[in-house]
Order: structure tokens, then C-alpha cells, then sequence
């Protein structure tokens, strides 16, 4: 779990770092996008085509940086939104300040998508009791999920779980594995 | 011993050493030398005058270191010794015969100072023989003035004794009388006062045998307080004895001693214990049951568990404690 | 002098009289804080006894696991008898033993019947003798049977040697976890597994007549209460509200449960009548709430609040009423399991970054760590008050120990393949 989550940082740095290194030749990217009908049209005549097209160019050129730079903010939520997982302290279910920036990103998503469902995971290291883990890890399923309503998702969308300690992250007994395991995961279905 | 040592002595010593003989001798001798002084100090050779002796000394010449020089080879040197000793001859008789004036003259003057010693001797005799014959003459008549004297003191006291004996006698025989009257009065006295005695000592008698009736039953008292105390003071020793041996014995029951699991705090066993002199258990009773069967087995248990009970050594402690005595099981706190 | 005289007299007499009734008394107010030495001598066998675990090792392992008796090993005996004319209580008494037991077990078709008769060594007297017959294929019952009943001749209590376990295992099978709820003798043998699942079991109960089980399990994907006849294998989902449901707990009847609930959007206790499945609110406040268990009287209940910051012991005298702490030692104590006696309660401790099980005298309020190992959870009474279960860890593992209530002698309980947790004490059954 703990692997992939870094995977996805990892995975995460590299999109913005690319979308960073190509912004200079933004327009090549945007190809993909708004290019497509153009893109048919070249078919035979080739980029050139493409190119030569001055008035074009100039009209195409404010649209494609209003594009760009939307395009640029969805890539940016979208990154953020590959982070999951969200940890806590010892007996606590206070959502950390870091967090909060990737739980708005998800938010955002979720208003934007109506369709859309998550499921939030809650658990809590092997500490203490199993049952009130089974509360504890609830509770903090369901401070997130209070988090994404007042930032704009919507309580039908979201449903919530907590598997207390019986779903540790990662194996073991150390204050590092521990931490690992005191988290809420979010799940899109 | 000492006839020994009066042989030893008269064959140890010669008879002309002997004091006697010693003794005779020396007086010899001194007379020898006594009659020759006096044959040199003969008054009859004058002494030379002093003045002449003076005269005659002063040229008297130094003597020759070469005196002993006899022989003489020389026939010249021979005749100059001759001459030479001559003169020597003639000037050494010339000092002999100074030298013999000088002798004579002194001898003189000798004679003449012992002689003059000799009066003056013989007068201070003379003086002092008369100096005795006077005192003895004055000592003689004191004598007999004092024995005069004396004897008319004798005389004088003589009479004033009788005196003093025909008036004493005339006093003792008054004090006779008095002493007579006297005693007579006494024993009149003596009677009254042993009539009174008599009477005082049988009031006294019956006062004392008050007093010692009173004393015997104190003695009692105390007695009997001092026997109580000798009393309490072995029971409080006998106490201490025993609170030892009830602290082992309440040691070795509650190591022996497993309260069930149904004990609680308010349960209690009485046992009553009857030990022998040996400290073996000779019988125990439940004399107050907890109304829980394992908790009091468990008592019994326990108490039948000791092979033998610490007791005191003393019989008497023995007895009055140990014989038989209760123990009471009741867990204060319970694990 | 004669009021003297009379005076002494009169204290001589006193004095008399006062040592004449003062006859020796001595309290013994603690006992011996070893266990108990019993002799649990091999019966002697005649005719055909099924192979396996003797009988009398079976009740010399019950009777360690109490923590109450300490047995003496056979080969340390100086003679196996096995009727009372066999028995001399000198050389018992020589061996330090309270107690001996002696028997014989035979065969007659397909019963084995064990005569088996218990003494008191130092009092040379019979306490218990019984005959007992079981099916040739239930040795064991037959065993824990006698260990009850030597069990309750010595300490006056009803033996739990032959109540239930129910706990769940955790191992990995094909890559994935499995959860096997299971069923043994309280010395761990004879375990049958009743559920098997990929997702986890929790909180198994016992029906006060020891027929059903009632656990909490995450098959459907959220902690679902269900209730389990053991004799059927019949499962019934009784609890599935939105959020949680969890922790279930048996009335005295048999007739409602105590769970924790969140369909209201925070855990709160609520009591379920079996009958009707109709909930109502037990406790009604913003912190968590749960882990209920109704105290000794049956009317009153106690929980894990976190209330006041962390999670602590509370005590209701009945659902609804004004909820009273009960622990103070430090700023974790949960999940709360009373005696049947009302004099403790049992739960799990934190101190010194450690978890163990600890017990509050409920008279005193002193509080008396049980355990030295570490991380300790799921503490479970057993039915006479006299033992404790719970899970601690040996290493990654999960293991079961069993220690006396008072934490005396800890006894393992034989590991089955992978971990054990959640242990749960059965009733006596009759």
C-alpha cells in the first residue's frame, strides 16, 4: 500500500515536471486536445499545414493559453488527486494541514463529477482495543468525509468504513509501521 | 661454731705477737727513746747564742760536685790533690764545727722554752687546786644550811598533815551520814519508781503486742502484695514467652494455610487446638464453623498440616497457654 | 487495713479469674501465596481406553491452568494407588502435598467409566468420590468433568473445565487472509472452526446457554453483526446499519444485545431486542462509545468512553443513566469486562507505552496490573471468576493465555496455526 502510495507521488512529481518542461512548446502538446479536428486536415498536408495558418495561429494562440493554462490546473488537481491517503496521529482523527490541499482537490472533483462515488477507509494501528479502533478508524473516515462535503462534494457520493485494526498498511510493530496504518483511504469506485 | 672460732684463735696467732707482748714492747721502745731525748735535751749544753750561728753560716761555702773523684794517676796532680783536699778537709771540719754550734745552741734554746712551759704548768696547777679546795668548803656549808632548812619544813609538814587527816576523817564521817541518808532515800525512791516501772511496762506490753498485731498483719499485707506481684510479673514473662511462640506458630499457619477461592474477608474458621508436651497435635475441634466447607477444610488443613507446633520450652508456659488454645482462620486480604 | 487486705484479695481474684478465661487465641489473616500442591495420580485402566491424552494429565494440565494448583509430577510419586487402602498419606504428607487424587477408568462397550476419589492428606479424609461414564469418544469431557468437580471440593467454586472457547485465527491461505472463527476446550484441544472468511471476524459472544454466537464480521465489506447457532451452523445478519455495528453483548436472558451502533453518525451503545430487532439508545453523547458489557447484576452496563479525551471505563447502574468513570490509572483503559461476582473489573491498561490487562477493585477503586507482557487486548473472565483469557503477542504472533483473576500463573494456551485473538470465555453450562 505504502509502496504504491509513493508510487503515485513519484508518479505525481514526474506529470508536473513534464507539464513544467513543455510549457515553451505548448502548442505541440496541445495537439492531442484541440488539434484533433486540425489534425484531421492534415492529414495529407502534414504539421506544415498546421503551422502556416497565421490567422489561425493568432486566434488559436489566445484560445490555447486559456486552454493551457485550465488544462494545466486540471493536470494539477488531477496529480493531486493520485494522493489517497491520508494519515493521523496516535487516537486522534484530526485531518493534518498538509492533507488538506489534496482532500480540496478531491472535493473538487467529486462536484465536478456528481456521478462519481468514493469510499473512505478508515483504520488505526494495532494499539489498544480492537473495537474502539473499529470506532476510532470510523471516526476519522468520517472527518474526511465531512472535509469533502464542506469543500464541495456531496454526501450522497461519499460512504464510509472503518476496518479499525485488522487492515494494517504494513506489517508490524514498529512507531514507523504504526503510523502507516493510522490512516483514512480514499477509494473511487 | 664459737669454740671452733676460739681454737682457730689461739693456734692462729704467735704468743709473741700476742697484744701483751705487743704492747710490752712499744713501752719499751718508748722509754728507750724518751731516756735518749732526754740525754740530747741535757739543760747542761748551753746553746750558742743565736747572733754567733748567724755569723758562722754566711760564708759557709757550696759543696763541690767532684767530691767522689778518688784516683789519681798523676804524682803532681796527686800533690795538688793532696793540698786540695786538705783545704776541703779543713774547710769542711771548720763547717762541721759551725754546724755543731748551730746544733747546741738551738738545743739550748729548746731546753729553755720547756722549762718556762714546765712553771708556767705548775702555777696554773697550784691555782686551780686551790680554786677546788674553796668551792668545795662553800658547797659543804650549803649543804648543811639546806639540810637545816629541810629539816624544819619536814617538821612543819608533818603537823599540818595531821591537821589536814583529823579534819578529813571528821568530813568523811559526816559524808557517811549523808550517803547513809542518802541511799536510804534512793531506795525509797527505787521502790516507788519500780512500782510505777512495773505499771508503765505492762501498759507498754500491752501497746507493743497492739503495735505487733498491727505489724504482723501489714507484713501480711505486703506479703501478700509482693507475692501478687511476683505473681503478675511471672505472668507477664510467661506472656512475653508465649507471644513469641504465637507469632512462630501464626507464621507456620499461614505459610501452611491456602484459603480457597470461595474466601472472602468476612468468613472465619474457629479451631480449637489441644497440643501435646511435644508440640504434636493431640486434637482440634471446629468451634466456629464459616459456613463455607472448603474454607474451613482449608483451616483444618492447615492445622493438621504442622507436624509439630512451636511451643516454649517451660512447662509451666506450656501449659497455661499451649495446652490448648483457639485459632481463628479470617483472610484480611485476600490476593 | 481490713478494706486493704479485702482490696488485694479482690485484684488477686480478678486476676485469677481474667487469666482462667483468657484462653490462647491466634488469628491467621493471610494464607500461603503458592498454589496449591495436589497429587493427580495416573488411574489405573482396565480394558480397552481409547488412545490419546490420559485422563489424569488431561486434569493435572486443567487444574495448572487455574494457577490455583500446582501437580506433582508422576514420576516424582513414590506410589500409583488407585483406591484409598493404596493410599498412605505419610508418604504424601512426606512429598508436601495437600491433596490426592486417585482412580481407575474401564471400559464397557462404548463408555469408559472413571471411579475416581480425592484426600485430604494432612486430615487423612475422603472429600470427593464419584463415578462418571462417558462415550468412549469424549475421554476429555470426561476428564474436565473431574477436574470441575476436584476443582469445586477444594476451593468451594464450580470448576470451568468444561466450558467453551470461541476465538478467531488469522494466517494467509492462496496469497490471501483467512479468519477462522473456532470453538475448543478451554485447554485450547478439540477446535472446530465454525466461519472461515477472507475478511476479518470480530467480537465473538456467547448466548448465555452457550448455543449461539454472536460476532461482528466484515464479509459484506463493513462490520456486520451476526448471530451463529453452533449446533446448526445457522447464521443470521441481526445487525447492518449504515456505519458501524460492533461489539456485541449478551443480556442475562439471552433475549438482547448490547452492540455499538454509528447509523446516527457517531458510535454510540444501543440495545437490541432479539425478538423484535427494535434498538434503543443506550448512551447518547459525542464521544465514542462502546464495548458494553452488563455488569454481574444484569441491569447495569459497563463501556469504553473516550469522553473525557481518551478512552476510560465507565459504569451505567442502567441504560441511560448518568454514566460514572471508573478508571483513573492512566489515559487508556478499554474495553471493560466485569466479574460475576461485582467485586472486579477487567479490561485493557496502557502504561508506560505498554498495553496489559489491569483490574479495578470496584469496592476500593485500586487498580491492580495483571500481566507483564506487553501488548495485551481482549481480556475474557471465565464463568466462575476465577481465570482470565486474553491475547498477547509472541513475537508477530498472536497467542492465548490463560492467568488465575488474582494474575497468578500464566499458562499459554497452545498455538494453532497463525494468530490467535479475540478470545471468549463460554458459559457453564449445565
Amino acid at each position: 500500500m505504502m509502496f504504491s502510495a509513493k508510487t503515485k507521488a513519484f508518479a505525481l512529481l514526474l506529470t508536473v515536471g513534464l507539464f513544467a518542461g513543455c510549457s515553451s512548446t505548448g502548442e505541440t502538446v496541445e495537439d492531442g486536445t484541440y488539434g484533433s479536428d486540425v489534425a484531421a486536415i492534415d492529414q495529407d498536408g502534414g504539421s506544415t499545414v498546421y503551422g502556416g495558418d497565421d490567422q489561425g495561429g493568432i486566434s488559436s494562440s489566445s484560445l490555447t493559453e486559456e486552454e493551457r493554462m485550465a488544462a494545466q490546473q486540471q493536470a494539477a488537481q488531477e496529480a493531486l488527486r493520485d494522493i489517497t491517503t491520508f494519515y493521523f496521529d496516535f487516537d486522534t482523527a484530526e485531518i493534518k494541514q498538509d492533507a488538506r490541499d489534496v482532500l480540496v482537490a478531491h472535493a473538487q472533483f467529486l462536484a465536478a463529477n456528481p456521478g462519481q462515488t468514493v469510499r473512505l477507509e478508515g483504520h488505526a494501528d494495532e494499539r489498544g482495543t480492537k473495537e474502539y479502533n473499529l470506532a476510532l478508524g470510523e471516526r476519522r473516515a468520517n472527518a474526511v468525509q465531512r472535509f469533502l462535503i464542506v469543500n464541495g462534494a456531496s454526501r450522497g457520493q461519499i460512504e464510509t468504513v472503518s476496518y479499525g485494526e485488522e487492515k494494517p498498511a504494513v506489517m508490524g510493530s514498529t512507531e514507523s509501521a504504526m503510523a502507516q496504518n493510522r490512516r483514512v483511504e480514499l477509494v473511487f469506485e | 661454731m664459737t669454740g671452733h672460732e676460739r681454737e682457730e684463735t689461739n693456734t692462729g696467732v704467735p704468743h709473741w705477737k700476742s697484744p701483751v707482748a705487743m704492747s710490752v714492747a712499744l713501752h719499751l721502745l718508748i722509754v728507750v727513746v724518751a731516756v735518749a731525748g732526754w740525754s740530747w735535751s741535757d739543760p747542761d749544753h748551753e746553746a750558742p747564742p743565736r747572733s754567733i750561728s748567724a755569723r758562722l753560716i754566711a760564708p759557709e761555702p757550696a759543696p763541690s760536685p767532684v767530691v767522689d773523684k778518688v784516683d789519681q794517676p798523676d804524682r803532681d796532680a796527686e800533690r795538688r790533690e793532696e793540698q786540695k783536699r786538705q783545704a776541703e778537709e779543713k774547710r769542711k771540719e771548720e763547717a762541721r764545727k759551725a754546724e755543731a754550734e748551730k746544733a747546741r745552741v738551738e738545743k739550748e734554746r729548746k731546753a729553755k722554752e720547756e722549762e718556762r712551759q714546765r712553771q708556767e704548768a705548775l702555777a696554773r696547777k697550784q691555782q686551780e687546786e686551790k680554786a677546788r679546795a674553796e668551792e668545795a668548803a662553800r658547797q659543804k656549808a650549803e649543804a648543811e644550811a639546806k639540810a637545816q632548812a629541810q629539816r624544819k619544813a619536814e617538821e612543819e609538814a608533818r603537823r599540818v598533815e595531821a591537821e589536814r587527816q583529823k579534819a578529813e576523817e571528821e568530813r568523811r564521817r559526816q559524808e557517811a551520814e549523808a550517803e547513809r541518808k542518802r541511799q536510804e532515800e534512793e531506795a525509797r525512791k527505787a521502790a516507788e519508781q519500780k512500782r510505777l516501772d512495773a505499771e508503765r511496762r505492762l501498759r507498754e506490753q500491752q501497746l507493743e503486742a497492739l503495735a505487733e498485731e498491727a505489724r504482723r498483719a501489714e507484713a501480711a499485707a505486703a506479703q501478700e502484695k509482693a507475692q501478687a506481684a511476683a505473681a503478675r510479673a511471672r505472668e507477664t514473662q510467661m506472656l512475653s514467652e508465649s507471644e513469641k511462640y504465637q507469632a512462630l506458630i501464626r507464621e507456620r499457619l499461614s505459610q501452611a494455610w491456602y484459603p480457597p477461592s470461595s474466601a472472602t474477608e468476612d468468613m472465619t474458621a474457629r479451631l480449637q487446638i489441644t497440643l501435646l508436651p511435644t508440640g504434636e497435635l493431640a486434637g482440634v475441634k471446629l468451634v466456629g464453623s464459616s459456613g463455607n466447607t472448603a474454607f474451613d477444610n482449608s483451616a483444618l488443613s492447615a492445622v493438621r498440616s504442622l507436624s509439630r507446633y512451636p511451643i516454649p520450652d517451660e512447662r509451666d508456659t506450656f501449659e497455661r497457654y499451649f495446652r490448648q488454645f483457639t485459632i481463628e482462620f479470617n483472610p484480611r486480604r485476600l490476593r | 487495713m481490713g478494706f486493704f487486705r479485702l482490696l488485694v484479695a479482690t485484684a488477686l481474684l480478678i486476676l485469677a479469674s481474667a487469666s482462667a478465661n483468657a484462653e490462647l487465641l491466634i488469628r491467621i489473616t493471610e494464607g500461603a501465596d503458592s498454589a496449591l500442591p495436589i497429587a493427580v495420580v495416573p488411574f489405573a485402566e482396565n480394558g480397552q481406553i481409547p488412545p490419546g491424552d490420559k485422563v489424569s494429565t488431561i486434569v493435572q494440565s486443567d487444574l495448572n491452568m487455574s494457577g490455583e494448583f500446582r501437580t506433582l509430577p508422576p514420576s516424582k510419586m513414590l506410589s500409583l494407588p488407585s483406591k484409598r487402602e493404596e493410599v498412605f498419606f505419610r508418604d504424601w504428607k512426606m512429598l508436601g502435598q495437600r491433596y490426592v487424587l486417585v482412580g481407575d477408568l474401564s471400559r464397557s462397550a462404548d463408555k469408559v467409566t472413571a471411579r475416581y476419589e480425592l484426600f485430604d492428606v494432612n486430615r487423612e479424609e475422603r472429600i470427593l468420590g464419584e463415578r462418571a461414564a462417558a462415550p468412549a469418544t469424549n475421554m476429555r469431557s470426561l476428564a474436565h468433568h473431574i477436574s470441575d468437580k476436584v476443582y469445586e471440593a477444594i476451593t468451594g467454586v464450580q470448576g470451568a473445565f468444561s466450558t467453551k472457547l470461541a476465538y478467531v485465527t488469522l494466517d494467509s491461505f492462496n496469497g490471501k487472509p483467512r479468519y477462522r472463527l473456532q470453538v475448543s476446550d478451554v485447554d485450547g484441544k478439540r477446535a472446530r472452526i465454525r466461519l472461515e472468511s477472507e475478511e476479518p471476524i470480530l467480537s465473538p459472544a456467547w448466548s448465555p446457554d452457550g448455543r449461539q454466537l454472536a460476532y461482528v464480521s466484515f464479509e459484506t465489506g463493513k462490520p456486520v453483526i451476526f448471530l451463529h447457532e453452533l449446533s446448526s451452523g445457522k447464521r443470521t445478519k441481526i445487525a447492518d446499519f449504515p456505519g458501524l455495528n460492533s461489539a456485541p453483548a449478551w443480556s442475562d436472558d439471552g433475549r438482547s444485545l448490547l452492540m455499538t451502533l454509528s447509523k446516527d453518525g457517531n458510535a454510540e451503545i444501543y440495545r437490541m431486542d432479539l425478538q423484535s430487532r427494535q434498538v434503543t439508545k443506550v448512551t447518547n453523547h459525542w464521544a465514542i462509545d462502546t464495548e458494553a458489557s452488563w455488569d454481574h447484576t444484569g441491569k447495569g452496563l459497563f463501556f469504553t468512553s473516550d469522553r473525557s479525551g481518551g478512552p476510560q471505563i465507565y459504569h451505567m447502574d442502567r441504560p441511560g443513566a448518568e454514566p460514572r468513570r471508573i478508571t483513573f490509572g492512566s489515559r487508556y483503559n478499554a474495553r471493560p469486562r466485569p466479574d460475576n461476582e461485582g467485586k472486579y473489573v477487567y479490561y485493557v491498561h496502557q502504561r508506560e507505552g505498554a498495553f496489559h490487562i489491569a483490574r479495578t477493585n470496584l469496592n476500593t477503586g485500586e487498580e491492580t496490573v495483571l500481566t507483564r507482557t506487553q501488548s495485551d487486548e481482549s481480556p475474557s473472565v471465565s464463568p466462575n471468576g476465577r481465570m482470565l483469557i486474553y491475547a498477547t503477542k509472541q513475537g508477530n504472533d498472536s497467542v492465548l493465555t490463560v492467568i488465575s483473576a488474582d494474575g497468578g500463573a500464566a499458562y499459554s494456551l497452545p498455538a494453532s496455526e497463525g494468530g490467535v485473538r479475540e478470545p471468549a470465555w463460554g458459559p457453564l453450562v449445565k
